[in-house]
């Protein structure tokens, strides 16, 4: 395995000498075809440290109460459901050991819906949960700053039905929830700046702990709420998904994906630093034909 | 006239959002009407985006009409639209496959096709920000210097093989990235630019409340 | 793998390939897709709206609950389409207003409480003498790289001399974090596309070979 993944980077570094002779740079998508293919094809387990945020999301689920209510938000396209999904999948994992009462809801109009429906009910299959009782999908709204803020007086009032059109007040799980101050958790999973309302606009009025999934490149963004103590942990892209996946014990699509990550990472920084080599010594020869 | 009132109609909405915002809404009427005016919010908010679906119509359907170039591609779009609208508007009770629950043509259109095409279109920046790294990214200067170091130990730090690699040349490189550059650096900018953008926003929100912006309402 | 699952996987594999074909050159088989992309998320829209809004939020409530006001909003919502008219575009604009203003006014108090105010509060309440000396660096780090951020994206004022110093400062703290923000976006990327390479290998050619052998 050693010799295969040798040759792949020395593979990579033929690619990228030809990308800079011919100046074509459909050498370079092969080689990060090459480097994204072959760890799928031949999968390599690498050991990881577990994030301290995604640690403390991981403690803060488990020390809520068995059967506590928790919101469980699909905030997000399929475009990015690489990263997203496994994180989504995680958590319900983990909630529905806990026998907690999920809800799930939405408020990306593109796929949230069907998302959410199509990951819960594959997962609450497994763990045997019954719709209506132990979880249900609250399904989509528009304008999210109204449902945010709706959903402070009265779940009901925003969602009079569940996404497949069942009144709320026929459901068993409704009995005796009826706004945020009857969640226990809010769990966000997002691709977008939702999660920035859900600060400002929940955890900031009503006080509700909220602990996030966010992409990659929303995550940088969000260390300034973690460190104020507005967001209870934080999973950020696929390598926060395999951390919590791990934490979680189920392994899963995010965790094989990091061999893939980490063959392509490495290819980006030569491909910066033979970049820059390259623009260092033209700019020197430059100088030299200058001076002549 | 076709200013006036809908600055007055702007105002009051809003006031009622900031009145509430003090007020228990289980008591007195302006509580009361909070998630009243929120759900009406959210059905104006719900046509909004009809606008964009029958936008797209009419542009594909003009350019059908007009006989224009490349007429075959704006017919499969305008198939594709029907082909997901139709069925889903229809009663679930004249057949399964007709709503939109799972099992249904709006579902498996959008599993099957809508879902990983999106994922495809996404998937291929992969290839166009490698290609950018080497063709784009160059130390020119010192902040770009500084940028560009950055990126590389962020990189390096968010991989396995790169957190090995870190520990070997010192064992807490890994954490001092994290506390120093992520939770130091990094979250200081984040917090300055929330906070002017916050800043920003709200007003924004009071010059809209008071009628002095109005590039909302158009020409 | 039945011969349903083996369809949707060979259709769902023709429409990626298509898409991925475009890094090589523009076809006719990624305008195809292109276009039936664009068209399925339209109609996925009507479809979401009809359901979500239409029947659960106004013609249920209105026929079962006798709640006929709700006929209202519906009212104001049709009204957004008079924008598509050269004569009565602004009728339209009763409706932005009402959800503009709505917004503006959940917006003018949340940001204030749930963003200026926390983040300055965590701001200042970093500091503490007592605590240990690498706790200490990073509270003035953030301390500095907050205030200097911040009068960075000051332009009442032509950044010269302290302002001007300040400002470079805030450049600097600014390069990191977008150096940071690269370093993650790269990594969002690259997870995308493993997610349909993983899809094409083990779904597509993998459960393709398993059902021919």
């Amino acid at each position: 395995m050693i010799l295969a993944y040798g040759l792949l980077i020395i593979a990579g570094i033929v690619l990228l000498y030809l990308a800079f002779k011919t100046g074509d740079r459909r050498y370079i998508y092969l080689a990060v075809a090459f480097y994204v293919i072959f760890p799928v094809l031949i999968t390599l387990n690498l050991p990881a440290e577990i994030s301290p945020e995604v640690r403390q999301l991981y403690e803060a689920v488990d020390s809520l109460p068995d059967s506590s209510v928790v919101l469980l938000t699909f905030d997000y396209y399929p475009s990015t459901l690489a990263e997203t999904e496994p994180m989504s999948r995680a958590a319900l994992h983990h909630l529905f050991r806990k026998n907690c009462r999920i809800f799930t809801m939405t408020t990306i109009p593109l796929g949230g819906p069907s998302i959410a429906e199509r990951v819960t009910r594959e997962l609450a299959g497994q763990y045997g949960k019954v719709y209506g009782v132990d979880y249900v999908n609250l399904g989509y709204k528009a304008n999210y700053v109204a449902v945010l803020k709706g959903m402070g007086s009265s779940i009901e009032s925003i969602y009079p039905a569940d996404n497949t059109g069942t009144s709320l007040d026929k459901l068993p799980i409704m009995k005796d929830i009826r706004n945020y101050g009857d969640v226990d958790f809010i769990f966000a999973v997002s691709d977008n700046s939702i999660i920035d309302y859900w600060m400002s606009i929940v955890n900031a009025q009503y006080g509700i702990k909220i602990g996030t999934g966010v992409t990659a490149v929303m995550a940088p963004r969000y260390y300034a709420y973690l460190s104020s103590g507005q967001m209870t942990g934080m999973l950020g892209g696929m390598k926060g998904a395999a951390d919590y996946e791990k934490l979680v014990g189920k392994p899963a699509l995010a965790a094989k994906g990091m061999a893939a990550q980490s063959l392509v990472h490495l290819f980006i920084i030569l491909s910066v630093i033979a970049g820059n080599l390259i623009f260092f010594i033209e700019k020197r020869s430059r100088r030299r034909e200058g001076h002549r | 006239m076709k200013t006036t009132v809908p600055i007055i109609i702007a105002f009051c909405s809003g006031f009622i959002m900031i009145i509430t915002f003090f007020l228990n809404p289980e008591r007195g009427f302006i509580g009361r009407l909070e998630p009243e005016v929120l759900n009406w919010v959210t059905i104006v908010g719900g046509f909004t985006l009809l606008l964009g679906v029958v936008s797209i119509v009419r542009i594909n359907y003009g350019a059908i009409k007009r006989k224009s170039e490349n007429r075959g591609y704006k017919l499969a779009t305008l198939i594709a639209v029907f082909a997901m609208a139709i069925p889903a508007m229809l009663p679930t009770g004249m057949s399964p496959l007709l709503g939109t629950q799972p099992g249904s043509i709006y579902d498996w259109l959008f599993n099957n096709l809508d879902a990983p095409m999106m994922s495809t279109m996404f998937a291929m920046l992969a290839f166009y920000i490698a290609s950018a790294a080497f063709r784009a990214f160059r130390a020119r200067n010192t902040e770009a210097t500084l940028l560009l170091t950055t990126a590389v130990l962020v990189m390096l730090w968010r991989i396995p093989m790169g957190e090995i690699f870190l520990n070997s040349i010192h064992h807490s490189l890994p954490g001092m990235i994290n506390t120093y550059v992520m939770s130091g650096a990094n979250m200081a900018v984040q917090r300055g630019i929330i906070i002017g953008a916050a800043l920003g926003a709200a007003a924004m929100s009071l010059r809209i409340l008071l009628g002095i912006e109005r590039t909302y309402m158009g020409k | 793998m039945s011969l349903v699952d083996f369809l949707q996987t060979w259709i769902i594999a023709f429409f990626t390939l298509s898409l991925f074909s475009f890094l090589y050159k523009d076809n006719p088989f990624y305008k195809f897709a292109e276009h039936i992309f664009a068209g399925l998320s339209a109609g996925y829209y009507v479809g979401l709206i009809w359901h979500s809004v239409i029947i659960q939020q106004m013609v249920d409530p209105m026929l079962q609950d006798g709640r006929w006001w709700l006929i209202f909003p519906g009212i104001l919502g049709a009204m957004m389409f008079s924008r598509f008219s050269k004569n009565y575009g602004w009728v339209s604009r009763l409706s932005l207003a009402f959800v503009m203003g709505n917004t503006a006014g959940i917006f003018l108090l949340s940001e204030l409480h749930g963003k200026v105010l926390p983040q300055i509060q965590s701001t200042m309440l970093s500091v503490d003498l007592k605590q240990p000396i690498g706790d200490l660096v990073l509270s003035i780090i953030i301390i500095a790289g907050v205030i200097t951020t911040l009068i960075f994206f000051y332009f009442s004022k032509e950044h010269k001399g302290l302002l001007g110093g300040a400002a470079r400062v805030g450049i600097w703290f600014i390069m990191i974090s977008f150096g940071a923000h690269f370093g993650y976006t790269v990594m969002a990327r690259i997870s995308l596309l493993i997610g349909q390479v993983q899809f094409l290998i083990n779904d597509w050619i993998g459960g393709t070979l398993q059902a021919l052998l």
